[in-house]
């Protein structure tokens, strides 16, 4: 059976805070700023909103965030698990409640001093986040700490079995910068990198080096959804779901599925895609542009072939085609992604979507993209969707 | 601090840049072989050039030379640093961020070029500057300030002898912090970090108490057989909740791996490699590699297993080359 | 200590220093910061570290800078000039610790006869004390090759 998700919701209004490495400020404020920005955007008022979502891993209630932000009744509230996995999750999530008319206006949000504040490069060594301290047990007596450890685990096997060479993570590095050399908004605004560069920074765990992971960063990202009726009225053109899915594959753990027959795979991905691709009718041949989760270089690849812009274990090839170039077949992370825009667990990257469908994205500026794919962060339960113009 | 205070702030301090310390000093000490003779014997080194007169003066050094490293000591302040130290410009500049609550203070680093070899009878002058206040960052220890300070070194003649950069962080200390918080334990000796256990529940207790008398046990389902780890209460094969185990050989293959570089975690031993192994019986285990180079590790590498204690507190398997 | 002084044309990119073990105590600690002149009160006063936060008095920084140069010179032996030595700090000293320092020989320059050799001092309760390089020249023999 095939979801009856298309057409059901449009995102119409995107917003973010500054990015940066110290915001000085709390994250319910940084959360009540993307909303409103969000709201601003579409030309709605906070007494419109009546629903919200945003990742279980977020500090700011949605109580709290309605009642900064002035908010009435809100008839639907609702959070997505497993970090980035839920970035895409969070459109899922306000799809499905606007499509049953749970309610008619919802944002999703996601803010966290993700740099000065709680660092996840810093490991499950502390506090733990989320889920149970006893599946990180397996794990940290031996130091396999850090979202980087678990993520190289999966890499080093992806390198032994495919093409995958340095030249094709630094060509995924480097085009992400490239991006956001020319956008105000990311980290890396007038600031190229070369190859150089690239090769002498620190190695962080083998096979992955400093450049191969995302910025820390501070902000906060919200997109606002209504009825594609609503819509039509509002500032900006909407833009459609198409399709929107989320999957836990068999045997998946939380960043950890080490047991299953084969690991340089993400499994819940293909099958994610598989959906998105039938509710919506499209293939990848109708995909313009893309926003992958790009949390480290290693996993854009995987999601290349899980969404079938090439065959498995040909993700190399494809990027070191000039795929995700401005001009190559798949314009990808045209923000600078969270490499080199800024890490806001994949919400940041919603937004880049709109605009891309928008026709607003800086690095995309004249071209007519019908379709772009958001996807969520992988390792853990993840999910993608389908961006379309309204007519 | 509202975003106008901070500005008066860092207006306040940047204006502090370019500012000399204080005037141009000479040392309270000539170069002397007795200063020499003292921190050579407590630093335990045995070079010649620094102690052995008929030694050095044979040598290419023509005589007595001080430690390069040295070159700092010739101007310190002395005994007053401990009750009554002087209150030049830098004490000044520490006390403005003490007031907005940047009250630790970090060296981190230090870069000295040392242009001649100094001897027994040269005179030290120091002179340094302000030279530099970074924008705010956020550092592990908390946010805060990096100062740069420059001192310039000349002899009797007035001839550069050496600099010293010296780059001290400003801090407001964070509440977390890490080791170096310290836990003060009754001897005063922080107690040495141990690996991070796993905590112990219903699921997996027995398991890691098995480990602990040196066994490593791969749960059973009783009744269908098939194995599974890491445990968990149900088979997902028969879905019987009844299950007992079997002892592992610890007879393995590398299926991936990773070594760790870097965050460097307290506790434990690096380098430091982890990796998937698929045990003889069927199932997987994350362990560490222990026994060889990190660089001899790949992918197919035959492996033996043992449970060793790898700290005070912890019994861990650990899996070296086979052969 | 080595005693006869490597030639610049005998030292390789590559070459690793033999590592260095050094025992940390409080006389080393408070010793080694009196003969640098430091009197700071924190390197000699347990009070006075503890205020600061830390167990009991820490090594100070011309003592970790001095045994950057003497682990150095150490292999290169006493007709060797050390010329500049840059340190990154990390993780404090204290009695009781022990520092293993390891080194490389990172960088040759044939014009000054100048050999970079990155340092590593690491601790074996906290890990990183302190990181960094020691530029240090040796003498060449351009003669003794052409024999």
């Amino acid at each position: 059976m095939v979801a009856d998700i298309k057409d059901k919701a449009a995102i119409v209004g995107v917003g973010s805070t500054e990015f940066s490495k110290n915001s000085g400020r709390s994250d319910l404020s940084l959360a009540a700023e993307a909303c409103k920005a969000a709201l601003d955007d579409a030309g709605l008022k906070p007494k419109d909103v009546d629903g919200m979502v945003t990742f279980t891993m977020d500090m700011n209630e949605e109580v709290d965030v309605a009642r900064a932000l002035g908010c009435d009744d809100l008839t639907f509230y609702s959070r997505v698990p497993y970090g980035g996995g839920a970035a895409t999750g969070c459109l899922h999530q306000a799809a499905m409640a606007i499509a049953t008319g749970m309610a008619e206006t919802v944002v999703c949000y996601r803010a966290l001093n993700g740099r000065s504040g709680h660092r996840y490069s810093e490991g499950v060594s502390g506090d733990l986040i989320t889920g149970s301290a006893i599946h990180y047990g397996w794990y940290t007596p031996y130091g396999l700490l850090t979202p980087t450890s678990w993520v190289a685990m999966y890499h080093k096997r992806y390198m032994h079995l495919t093409d995958c060479t340095e030249d094709v993570m630094f060509e995924i590095a480097h085009a992400t910068r490239e991006y956001a050399v020319n956008n105000p908004a990311a980290f890396f605004y007038k600031r190229p990198f070369t190859r150089e560069d690239y090769d002498n920074a620190k190695k962080i765990c083998d096979p992955l080096k400093l450049y191969d992971c995302c910025q820390e960063s501070d902000g906060g990202s919200a997109v606002v959804l209504t009825t594609p009726e609503r819509a039509k009225d509002l500032k900006q053109p909407g833009v459609l779901i198409k399709g929107v899915a989320q999957c836990s594959g068999k045997d998946q753990e939380e960043m950890t599925s080490f047991y299953r027959p084969e690991i340089a795979a993400i499994p819940e991905m293909d099958i994610a895609a598989k959906m998105a691709y039938e509710q919506s009718g499209l293939t990848p041949d109708d995909i313009d542009a893309a926003v992958i989760y790009d949390a480290f270089t290693a996993i854009v690849l995987w999601q290349l072939e899980s969404w079938g812009f090439c065959e498995q274990g040909k993700a190399g090839e494809f990027v070191l085609s000039g795929a995700l170039r401005p001009d190559g077949r798949l314009p990808t992370n045209t923000h600078g992604g969270q490499l080199s825009e800024a890490y806001i667990h994949g919400v940041n990257g919603i937004v880049e979507a709109v605009r891309l469908t928008r026709g607003t994205s800086v690095n995309q500026p004249k071209k007519d993209v019908n379709h772009v794919l958001v996807t969520s962060g992988v390792g853990v339960p993840t999910g993608g969707a389908l961006l379309g113009k309204m007519d | 601090m509202t975003p106008e205070e901070r500005k008066a702030f860092e207006d306040k301090v940047h204006a502090y840049v370019g500012r000399e310390v204080n005037a141009p000093q000479k040392g309270k000490d000539d170069v002397n072989k007795a200063m020499i003779r003292h921190w050579a014997e407590v630093m335990g080194d045995e070079n010649p050039a620094y102690t052995d007169e008929e030694y050095a003066a044979k040598s290419s050094k023509g005589g007595i030379i001080a430690p390069p490293s040295m070159l700092q000591i010739w101007s310190m302040e002395g005994y007053p640093m401990a009750h009554n130290p002087s209150q030049d410009v830098q004490r000044e500049l520490h006390n403005v961020f003490d007031e907005h609550g940047f009250a630790g203070v970090l060296g981190t680093n230090t870069s000295a070029e040392y242009y001649r070899d100094l001897r027994p009878g040269d005179e030290v002058h120091a002179h340094t500057v302000i030279d530099k206040i970074s924008e705010q960052k956020a550092t592990q220890r908390g946010i805060g300030y990096f100062i740069e300070t420059v001192t310039n070194f000349t002899d009797q003649n007035d001839e550069a002898v050496g600099k010293i950069i010296f780059r001290v962080l400003k801090f407001t200390p964070n509440d977390s912090n890490d080791a170096t918080g310290g836990d003060d334990s009754d001897d005063g000796m922080p107690e040495a970090p141990t690996r991070i256990a796993s905590p112990r529940g219903h699921d997996n207790k027995w398991w890691w108490d098995a480990v602990d008398e040196g066994k490593v046990l791969i749960q059973r389902c009783k009744s269908c057989q098939t194995l599974r780890h890491p445990p968990r209460p149900m088979c997902g094969e028969c879905q019987s909740i009844e299950w007992d185990s079997i002892e592992s050989t610890l007879d393995g293959e590398v299926f991936s791996f990773t070594e760790l570089h870097y965050p460097k975690f307290p506790g434990y031993q690096y380098p430091l490699v982890c990796a998937v192994i698929s045990l003889g019986e069927g199932t997987r285990i994350i362990s560490n590699i222990v026994g060889c180079e990190p660089e001899d590790v790949y992918i197919g590498m035959k492996v033996k297993g043992k449970v060793e204690q790898v700290d005070e507190k912890t019994m861990l398997p650990q899996f070296y080359p086979a052969d | 200590m080595n005693k006869e002084t490597l030639q610049y044309q005998d030292v390789a990119v590559g070459d690793k220093l033999p590592p260095l073990e050094i025992d940390i105590s409080s006389s080393l600690i408070i010793g080694a910061a009196i003969a640098s002149r430091d009197f700071t009160p924190v390197h000699h006063d347990k009070k006075a570290a503890q205020e600061c936060g830390l167990p009991d008095v820490f090594m100070n920084i011309l003592t970790s800078n001095g045994f950057m140069g003497r682990f150095v010179t150490d292999w290169a032996g006493p007709e060797s000039t050390v010329k500049g030595i840059d340190i990154k700090l990390g993780a404090p000293n204290l009695p009781g610790f022990v520092m293993t320092v390891t080194g490389e020989v990172t960088a040759k320059n044939d014009d000054t006869g100048v050999v970079e050799v990155g340092v590593m001092g690491e601790n074996n309760v906290w890990g990183m004390h302190m990181g960094g390089s020691v530029r240090i020249e040796l003498p060449k023999s351009d003669q003794q090759g052409e024999v």
